[in-house]
């Protein structure tokens, strides 16, 4: 058996590009073909490549939770969908429990537990019970152990009282936990879980955390998503940071925020905040990687950057915010967050 | 890193495991079907309200004394116009209602989100197909009881043939049927958008088939046509079995080349399938709303 729980190298997915989706190809990307003046009729236009994953290694060890973060459309789902079979990599392998992703596929399928859509995964027009009994013949699991196991798993997740009741009418937690109890029905070694937490409310988001971190402690290695940075900060043991196809950064989450500890986070908050602004406080020296929020509905925004040195920045900063109708109402220096990394990395964030 | 042992997963591959799931996809859809009262309404009035559009055209062209009729019942062989007119669009129902619901039974799945968890499970994809005709044979043998009953009672149809007979032309038009249903099916996931495809198959059917006309009245080009399309024969024979008394060896002309095309789209249906499904491996269409 393979020493890794899941491993990729040099991993490529590449797709034709679509007309009129933005898809670029991605530095380095040559278009197939020479570049046509005139349009024929019965020739084919040639195609344009998009490279969504351009040679991602991992290497991702049996009992870790290893979170991938990246901001959309940075190559995360695509590596995802070739680990779990869905997708056929262009180039490079992967081994998902030991067994290759494209010539051993139905083993890869029989070894991961995943909840990719969450609760679109599940089937609204059965009972929480049904969608488990169905999704446990799909994982050819023989009946009487399939009872057993939804019965423990219903329990488990605080559904046993609600499992008769048809899925839609759920809150979207329920279903959550009905999509995660799928995953665990065959007991897999390797979960696959893409945006757990997305459209939870905290505290169904925090249970499902502490849900994850035992799932752990019982052997299971946890490939996790996230758009929320404090939830891979508390659970990852290791964390990939994929950007424009690419792995730019792995590191337990301490190991990537030291790399900018010599750096500082300005947080300010202003009102009267105008876009002509931000390229003032950038043109500061020393200040980079400057990211702004709207918070809520009010003119309240939070101005994030990172400082080389907040003592000489602050005065200039502040000479630039006041006056023209712009005021600051707080500032403040922070340590760095796994955030911080994640813009300093990638220029962007998370969100983005 | 601590190492911990990796838990050992539950599952038991096997061909019978894989009929098990096929099980589960047909009490699956079963299960939802019953779930939509609708389809109740839809299986007493549908059966009545399409064949009435050609019953009262025909009885309108007869004349006010249904002279014309005479014509007609000439022409065809016929002495019941309206059973005749039945089992045409009733054939053509069946293979309408088949595109749709098995054409696009992928398709749903993929809008509703839970094509991919299907698809990840370690099962035999065709099953979801497969599985999904089921329960759709069942409600389309319903659809006929029903139909053979209201235009019983109603317009005082009856069938002088085998009741027996009539459902082995049912059950051999199965393969060409569903077949057809399951190319489509891939087709469908492949292009997203197929509702121009039906139009133009059921519109083939319509015309080259004889739903309510005897195909010996096109043109001989149309006629060759008729002869690659199965539905032709399931009409035919069905309407020798119902009305003319019909037993297997007339029947044979028809079962023959019903059974030969069920063969052809059956595997056209699987190999579709099967290109869909590497394709859509490499084009991520699985996944594609």
């Amino acid at each position: 058996m393979s020493e890794f729980a899941i491993e990729a190298r040099q991993l490529v997915k590449k797709f034709p590009a679509r007309p009129g989706t933005g898809d670029k190809p991605v530095e380095g990307e040559s278009t197939q073909g020479p570049k046509k003046k005139r349009w024929q009729f019965w020739k084919k236009e040639p195609k344009t490549m998009f490279t969504a994953v351009n040679g991602v290694d991992l290497q991702i060890e049996r009992g870790e939770i290893f979170g991938l973060l990246g901001p959309n459309g940075a190559g995360k789902s695509t590596t995802i969908r070739m680990l779990c079979t869905l997708l056929e990599p262009t180039s490079g392998t992967a081994k998902v429990h030991g067994f290759d992703v494209v010539s051993q596929a139905n083993d890869v399928r029989r070894s991961l537990g995943t909840v990719l859509a969450g609760e679109r995964s599940i089937y609204w027009k059965l009972t929480g019970r049904e969608n488990l009994e169905y999704f446990a013949a799909l994982y050819h699991i023989p009946q009487p152990i399939a009872k057993k196991r939804i019965d423990e798993l219903l329990e488990r997740m605080e559904l046993k009282e609600r499992a008769n009741e048809l899925v839609e009418k759920y809150s979207t937690g329920m279903r959550q936990r009905i999509a995660i109890s799928k995953a665990l029905l065959a007991r897999p070694p390797i979960l696959l879980l893409d945006e757990p937490t997305l459209g939870l409310d905290p505290q169904a988001a925090r249970n499902l955390r502490e849900l994850i971190a035992q799932l752990k402690q019982e052997g299971h290695t946890i490939l996790l998503t996230t758009h929320y940075m404090e939830e891979a900060d508390q659970l990852s043991d290791r964390i990939g940071i994929i950007d424009t196809g690419k792995v730019i950064a792995l590191d337990t989450p301490e190991g990537l925020k030291r790399r900018i500890e010599q750096k500082e986070v300005i947080r300010l908050e202003v009102t009267g905040w105008h876009d002509d602004l931000a390229e003032k406080l950038r043109s500061i020296t020393g200040i980079e990687n400057l990211m702004t929020r709207q918070q809520g509905e009010a003119d309240l925004w939070e101005v994030n950057m990172q400082a080389h040195n907040s003592r000489t920045a602050i005065p200039r900063i502040v000479e630039h915010i006041s006056g023209n109708g712009t005021r600051l109402v707080n500032m403040n220096i922070v340590k760095p967050s796994l955030e911080d990394v994640f813009i300093h990395l990638t220029g962007k964030a998370l969100r983005d | 890193m601590q190492t911990t042992l990796s838990p050992q997963s539950l599952g038991r591959p096997g061909f019978r495991s894989d009929l098990g799931a096929l099980w589960a996809v047909v009490r699956r859809e079963w299960t939802i079907f019953r779930r939509y009262p609708s389809w109740i309404i839809a299986l007493l009035i549908w059966p009545l309200i399409f064949p009435m559009m050609y019953i009262l055209t025909a009885r309108a062209l007869a004349g006010p004394d249904g002279s014309g009729l005479n014509v007609f019942i000439q022409t065809t062989g016929a002495t019941d116009f309206i059973g005749y007119i039945v089992i045409g669009t009733t054939v053509w129902m069946w293979q309408n209602i088949v595109l749709w619901d098995i054409g696009f039974a992928l398709r749903n799945e993929q809008m509703r989100g839970t094509l991919e968890s299907n698809w990840l499970s370690p099962t035999w994809r065709f099953s979801f197909l497969l599985g999904q005709s089921g329960p759709q044979i069942i409600s389309m043998f319903t659809f006929f009881s029903i139909t053979a009953l209201e235009f019983g009672l109603f317009f005082g149809v009856r069938l002088n043939g085998s009741i027996w007979m009539i459902l082995l032309m049912m059950l051999a038009a199965i393969p060409a049927i569903y077949g057809l249903g399951f190319a489509f099916a891939s087709l469908v996931i492949t292009v997203k958008e197929a509702n121009a495809f039906v139009f133009l198959i059921r519109g083939l059917v319509m015309i080259f088939c004889g739903i309510t006309f005897p195909i010996s009245i096109l043109p001989g080009w149309m006629q060759s046509i008729a002869k690659w399309m199965p539905q032709s024969y399931l009409i035919h024979g069905m309407r020798a079995a119902a009305f003319s008394n019909a037993g297997i060896t007339e029947l044979l002309p028809d079962l023959l080349p019903l059974l030969g095309f069920g063969l052809i789209w059956l595997v056209v249906g699987y190999f579709t399938f099967l290109w869909m499904e590497r394709r859509a491996r490499r084009t991520g269409a699985i996944g594609q709303y």
